[in-house]
């Protein structure tokens, strides 16, 4: 039961790690630098918009097969 | 001519391994102080940087330094240069191993086992690990499969390797640390955006890309198979010190037990011997190997 559990999460990161990283890890960075930035300044939304990009990105990357 | 057949008996291959065996002994305590070093520096970076003692930026530049310096000491502990055999000090092997790695966010044994298989196979198309990095076409192909995790996406040698139960054992076991890798990675973003971009995940890359190109695509460029063909000796205007003297690389395919810091001394010993198995590049090795990085006090 606990294996079959952790085989079920292994093959979903193996199949979807470009994803979910481009959505947590490039999210999160597009997030900071959004908040920091002047010029995104008075878009509402913008976390959404920061995590939406950085799980574009990985998504364009999951379907590629590599992220360059 | 190459390979062991015997040319004369002062150039043997028995004596080659003996004058090798003579550079094989001293302790390398240089390179347990750099990647023990590296990691403490590159640690410290982080409350430095987040209680604002130090700027982000130069966090960074520091970082990427570190990240350069990391691979090397872990690549000795692979070879068990600091244990030397002796079963007492095997944890010094594991422990500068893992330690120094952090930097890199590699796991130890996975570098490890692809790195034993690599000098077993040099330059073989399906079974090197380190193909991809010494045959792409151009520099610029070998920086972007480093920079996007292709030269180091090792998971196919498991079944390239599939009968080999050692590999196979200890790739599956490094797994593990991966993923505590990843994960500490994907949980610091969040809290730590920026620092975690520009203290770790871009240094790493930046270390990588680094060590790809000086440690796998200068040294077997244009190399074909076979012991004394897999290496070239190669030159290049910055001086070793900052390639971490990979022209030199070819000793230590030949002989991987010889220190890294000892390894001008064991060329010049050696170059006779280098000549004649016609190592590529061997005759050009000067008589004195100059800006020698050893340390001495």
């Amino acid at each position: 039961m606990f294996e079959a559990l952790l085989e079920k999460i292994f093959n979903h990161i193996a199949d979807w790690g470009k994803f979910w990283f481009g959505f947590i890890f490039l999210g999160s960075i597009f997030n900071a630098i959004f908040e920091q930035s002047s010029f995104f300044y008075g878009i509402s939304n913008i976390s959404f918009w920061a995590f939406a990009l950085g799980g574009l990105i990985g998504l364009i990357a999951k379907i590629r097969g590599a992220w360059l | 001519m190459n390979e062991l057949t015997e040319i004369s008996p002062e150039l043997s291959f028995d004596k080659e391994k003996a004058m090798a065996k003579s550079f094989s002994k001293r302790f390398q305590w240089e390179m347990i102080l750099i990647g023990v070093g590296q990691a403490t520096i590159w640690l410290s970076l982080w409350p430095l940087v987040l209680n604002s003692y130090l700027s982000l930026w130069v966090g960074f530049f520091i970082a990427s330094l570190c990240a350069c310096f990391a691979y090397l000491p872990s690549h000795e502990a692979q070879h068990g240069n600091y244990s030397r055999g002796n079963p007492k000090r095997r944890w010094l092997d594991a422990f500068v191993g893992h330690f120094t790695l952090i930097t890199l966010m590699y796991p130890y044994q996975i570098l490890r086992v692809t790195h034993m298989k690599h000098h077993a196979y040099t330059n073989d198309p399906v079974k090197d690990p380190d193909y991809l990095n010494a045959h792409s076409k151009s520099l610029l192909k070998v920086i972007k499969n480093a920079s996007d995790g292709s030269s180091t996406a090792y998971e196919k040698y498991l079944d390239v390797f599939e009968n080999d139960k050692a590999f196979i054992n200890t790739f599956k076991k490094a797994i593990p640390v991966a993923m505590l890798y990843r994960s500490l990675l994907l949980v610091l973003v969040v809290i730590f955006p920026l620092e975690t971009f520009l203290l770790w995940w871009l240094p790493a890359k930046i270390g990588t890309v680094y060590t790809t190109v000086f440690f796998s695509y200068f040294p077997h460029r244009g190399a074909s198979i076979g012991r004394y063909k897999d290496t070239s000796f190669w030159s290049h205007w910055m001086p070793r010190y900052i390639n971490h003297s990979m022209q030199l690389h070819v000793i230590h395919h030949l002989h991987p037990n010889i220190g890294h810091y000892d390894e001008p001394k064991a060329i010049e010993a050696l170059k006779p011997f280098l000549i004649a198995r016609e190592v590529p590049g061997a005759d050009q090795i000067p008589d004195r190997v100059t800006y020698n990085p050893l340390i001495k006090f």
